[in-house]
């Protein structure tokens, strides 16, 4: 009997030291920082957008672009409306509060043909945002998402694997791989067992959008997409930067966003995911914008490189 | 529960991109969850490992089959199923003569926020061994932080026992 009791004092010490440890190590990672700087100098409420857009749809357009915030964009091509990653509430998860409101209100959205879901974490997959959205979309998503996916009541579900095309009514939309990292609550990223996560193309009447989604660079990923498609418009996320050792394996900083933008030949980008959440240990929320501006400057890259607003729409071809 | 775990990864196999049973999702199980059990002489802490042999699910997508067995993700429990889930706890401290209690548990999980990733109700029986006096409870609670968080109350209404307890589980 004491044998047993001493094994098994024995083993709940050794419990109580594992958990000790890793709540210390815990304390000292990245992640803990993330924490930490979310919290730091939190406004009471996220920045506004003045005179916020009110009816984003067109009658006809050729290809128009709205950013939301974030990856959140509402792209027109002629009477079809494509939201992606669309994220409008007020934390990402439970933990990162939006630093400015988005760009429109979900209700201004009368009309939405499709929803692209690049990925499954908190600020690419809002349960939140969803439910505000029109029921008419069809949602596309990468493949072996559907067991993180509620339903939302969307008219159709589609899970797309690599180089796969989604058609209907003329609208052509190809997954294409990107460099990420799996997961939606940390630890479930170790047994995922293939990539949960992609970018898309959109073709519709002879226009052509490339949505990154979030991603690293990865060269030969980019160039195959620039080879096999022609891309008027590339959305590109250009953030976070910090810590770079850590990040530049799953996030493409400002010269690696126009590296991609090279890479895929596109003739427009209009970078995302920046400004909308803290990330990483970025020092401001514009940090990657204005590392972007010098570089656009540089290479005279301006009437190609649309650095928007939030909230800001633009004609791109009438 | 070999031939599940067989027909799990065998499933698996056929859906190669669903996720299932593998050696990472092992070893995670073998980290114990940890809770606090407030019995009405005294709190426990102790270290819980649980299993779910069968889940339905009724809160996912037409894409998302609703029968699970032991691999469950957490939106597929918490937008809404019934699960028969085990557990063995490893108190820290003796309960009459032992430091071991196992349960078996038929629960319910209701969404309230966020498709009950921010909050979720469940409600259910359970019977629990601890000491090798065997009770059977009525059980309600809230989960919150994504299912990682859980308080409970139990009642025995033979024994007119309520035990309270706060865990933090890992998946």
């Amino acid at each position: 009997m004491n044998v047993k009791n001493h094994l098994l004092r024995f083993i709940l010490f050794s419990f109580i030291i594992l958990y000790c440890s890793l709540i210390i190590v815990g304390c000292s990672s990245f992640f803990t920082r993330f924490i930490a700087k979310s919290f730091e100098d939190l406004p009471s409420s996220p920045d506004t957008v003045a005179s916020k857009i009110t009816h984003p749809i067109f009658q006809n357009v050729g290809l128009s672009v709205l950013w939301v915030g974030h990856a959140t964009c509402l792209i027109q091509i002629g009477d079809k409306i494509f939201l992606t990653d669309p994220i409008f509430t007020e934390t990402a998860g439970m933990i990162s509060k939006r630093r400015i409101e988005p760009g429109i209100l979900p209700s201004s959205i009368d009309k939405l043909d499709y929803i692209l879901i690049s990925h499954i974490h908190f600020d690419h997959l809002s349960y939140g945002s969803l439910s505000m959205l029109p029921k008419s979309a069809v949602m596309l998503m990468p493949a072996g998402t559907a067991e993180y996916l509620p339903e939302f009541g969307f008219s159709d579900y589609r899970e797309m694997n690599p180089w796969t095309t989604f058609e209907a009514d003329g609208v052509r939309i190809t997954a294409v791989p990107v460099k990420h990292f799996n997961g939606r609550y940390g630890f479930d990223g170790a047994w995922l067992n293939h990539n949960t996560f992609t970018g898309y193309v959109v073709e519709y009447k002879d226009k052509t959008v490339f949505f990154a989604g979030d991603t690293g660079y990865d060269p030969e990923k980019f160039k195959e997409i620039g080879r096999r498609i022609a891309i008027d418009v590339a959305l590109i996320p250009i953030a976070p930067i910090e810590p770079h050792d850590f990040m530049k394996r799953v996030h493409a900083d400002p010269k690696e966003a126009l590296q991609i933008f090279d890479d895929v030949q596109a003739k427009i980008m209009i970078p995302i995911h920046h400004r909308t959440f803290v990330q990483g240990l970025d020092s401001s929320l514009t940090t990657a914008q204005n590392q972007l501006k010098q570089l656009v400057t540089k290479r005279h890259l301006d009437a190609r490189v649309l650095i928007f607003n939030v909230g800001e729409q633009r004609i791109l071809a009438p | 529960m070999m031939f599940l775990v067989g027909w799990q990864k065998a499933t698996a196999q056929e859906h190669e991109q669903r996720s299932g049973i593998s050696d990472s999702w092992l070893i995670m199980q073998a980290v114990p969850s940890i809770s606090w059990t407030s019995f009405p002489a005294q709190t426990h802490f102790a270290f819980e490992w649980e299993a779910t042999p069968v889940l339905y699910s009724w809160g996912m997508t037409k894409l998302d089959p609703p029968l699970h067995f032991f691999f469950v993700t957490q939106p597929e429990r918490f937008a809404g199923s019934v699960e028969f889930n085990i557990s063995t706890q490893l108190y820290t401290s003796q309960i009459e003569t032992s430091y071991w209690g196992f349960s078996g548990q038929l629960l319910a999980h209701l969404p309230l926020v966020e498709h009950g990733e921010y909050l979720g109700l469940n409600f259910g029986v359970a019977r629990y061994n601890i000491a090798g006096a065997t009770s059977n409870y009525i059980v309600g609670g809230f989960s919150t932080l994504f299912g990682f968080l859980h308080y409970n109350i139990k009642f025995s209404p033979v024994n007119k026992i309520w035990m309270h307890s706060i865990e933090f589980r890992f998946f």
